[in-house]
């Protein structure tokens, strides 16, 4: 069982390290913003799940999983308002607020 | 000592090499490329912060990236709304 939660704790982690460097290395802020989506929606449940299954369930364990709960649900978030920011900028959308 | 302790330490060691794209990013480009890198750090930061929480055994320290992640998400969110045009 640990080497599972291993294997996904690495997993996770390679996730990340690439994502990071992938979004260093291409140009473009939009291509970057594609690069910053894995580390949120992946790597981070990854690392969760891992730390759920070494701990198994306790209140630690809920705060940990809150807490990455928290990240992942706002990576797309982040990104969309993001998106949005670089479109208005650019003068594709207007820069007012959706009604 | 943890006998799993070494593990997260590796772990950690490569999360805190990621994070040098993060601060590079934040620290050289455009500024919403600095946004990107500041979302970057803040996952990333808070991903340590839970393994760092699990390699010392102690999980008092897992509120630190609780609130952090609440102060990344709030904070560009923030950025995102100062960046736009006026």
């Amino acid at each position: 069982m640990k080497t599972f939660a291993y294997v996904l704790l690495f997993s996770g982690v390679a996730i990340i390290v690439v994502s990071s460097w992938a979004a260093l290395w291409l140009r473009g802020v939009l291509v970057r913003l594609h690069y910053l989506s894995p580390v949120t929606t992946i790597g981070a449940p990854l690392i969760g799940i891992s730390l759920l299954v070494v701990r198994g369930w306790g209140l630690a364990t809920g705060l940990i999983l809150l807490t990455v709960l928290l990240i992942s649900a706002s990576g797309p978030a982040i990104a969309v308002a993001t998106a949005r920011v670089i479109t208005q900028r650019e003068g594709v959308t207007p820069s007012k607020s959706p009604e | 000592m943890n006998p799993a302790t070494p593990w997260y330490l590796a772990s950690i060691i490569l999360l805190l090499g990621s994070l040098v794209p993060a601060l590079l990013l934040s620290a050289r480009h455009g500024p919403v490329d600095r946004l990107v890198g500041l979302s970057l750090g803040g996952s990333v930061g808070v991903l340590t912060g839970l393994l760092l929480s699990q390699a010392y055994g102690q999980s008092a320290y897992l509120i630190v990236p609780f609130v952090l992640a609440v102060l990344a998400v709030t904070g560009v969110l923030v950025y995102t709304r100062l960046l736009g045009p006026r």
